[in-house]
């Protein structure tokens, strides 16, 4: 059963799913019916070590780089509108092919352009990202952006951590000014 | 104490008024034009269910469809030129009242006779919507558009909707190029 989370909601995906070896973060939007620029949701992930930091500029997954080194992590494409039915962009997670020191992976969501364009969540009609097991599918936690992520156009999600031998999930749901960019600095990734 | 929202931007209607029942969405707007034909504004309402579309044609509330069925929601009249301070068109909705299949009531306005007239939004300006609780007079939430929607004929300003047991009002201030038919079809209703 998912856990709908709002704002610094937790979860315990060791309950929720034992034994969890891979994840899919799904990230889902109606497409813009109004005038106006198309909304255009990005997932993102940062695959972390001890320090805080990526492991290495690889480890910043998104629609430019889809595909970790080690490929576990992989970004299934690019959605700039949202059209579609489910999820409009799904991020892949193989977390029993990690290496040890992959200590965490932080899910976000930003919406591209969105100063230029004067956008946030709240405008976006249901906007929200999950994380599925990818064995059975099964929702595993839920963060609605659209309603409780209004005037954000960043957002970090939550985060996949390790605990012993099982993945933990800690919702986060926090906003970040700036967008993509100076999130991926703030992950120690070094934007060309 | 009005909250003003920014576009996108929701609120917990009963979170601030505790055991609200009966409140006045009103509309206002500045014309900013001053020749040429009357800047007519109309105000109105779509009952959505859970699918974002209208039920019946008598789930869209004008000024030629003053009440829904239900008796939820009544449109307070036509204000054709926009003259006159605060609000220039008002709808009353009791919330106890709507039907439990409503979901959502969207807040729009068109402006009547748009493209004959040769008129859109980015002539409108002082633009805003408001919620008074009726019972006590209090304003309780605020919307003012600042953008200028040079292409649009028809607005949505916001809308009213259920959430976790309560209502909520959220700003939306946007528009459809396509004018009052677009917004219509979004909504399930053929004109």
């Amino acid at each position: 059963m998912a856990v709908s989370l709002s704002k610094g909601g937790n979860v315990s995906l060791s309950k929720e799913a034992p034994g969890l070896t891979e994840v899919v973060v799904g990230l889902a939007w109606d497409a813009r019916s109004t005038d106006g620029a198309e909304f255009d949701l990005d997932a993102s992930v940062f695959v972390v070590g001890e320090s805080g930091k990526v492991l290495n500029d690889g480890s910043f997954i998104f629609y430019n780089n889809k595909k970790s080194p080690c490929g576990n992590v992989e970004h299934m494409g690019d959605n700039r509108s949202g059209a579609g039915d489910g999820d409009d962009e799904q991020v892949n997670v193989k977390l029993s092919g990690l290496a040890a020191d992959v200590k965490r992976l932080v899910f976000a969501v930003t919406i591209h352009e969105a100063e230029a364009r004067k956008q946030s969540f709240g405008q976006v009609s249901n906007a929200a990202i999950r994380v599925l097991n990818k064995a059975d599918g099964k929702e595993l936690a839920r963060f609605d952006l659209s309603e409780d992520s209004a005037l954000e156009t960043a957002m970090v999600f939550g985060e996949l951590y390790r605990n012993g031998d099982e993945w933990k999930f800690k919702a986060i749901g926090q906003g970040f000014a700036g967008g993509l960019g100076p999130l991926a600095s703030s992950y120690g990734v070094n934007l060309g | 104490m009005a909250l003003s929202l920014q576009k996108g931007g929701n609120l917990s209607l009963d979170k601030v008024a505790p055991g609200l029942v009966e409140i006045m969405v009103g509309l206002g707007w500045d014309p900013r034009a001053t020749d040429g034909a009357e800047f007519d504004l109309d105000a109105s309402a779509f009952m959505l269910g859970a699918n974002g579309k209208v039920t019946a044609e008598s789930d869209f509330i004008f000024y030629n469809q003053k009440e829904s069925v239900c008796k939820s929601v009544i449109h307070t009249g036509d204000n054709r030129t926009g003259a006159g301070d605060g609000d220039d068109e008002s709808l009353v909705i009791n919330l106890p009242k709507v039907p439990a299949h409503v979901e959502k009531i969207v807040f729009t306005v068109t402006i009547h006779d748009a493209d004959a007239r040769r008129q859109n939004f980015g002539q409108v300006g002082g633009a805003f919507i408001r919620v008074v609780n009726q019972q006590g007079g209090a304003e309780l939430v605020r919307f003012d558009l600042a953008e200028d929607y040079a292409t649009e004929t028809a607005m949505e300003f916001a809308e009213l909707y259920r959430h976790g047991g309560e209502w909520k009002f959220r700003a939306v201030g946007q528009g459809y190029a396509g004018g009052l038919k677009a917004m219509c079809a979004r909504y399930g209703l053929n004109l």
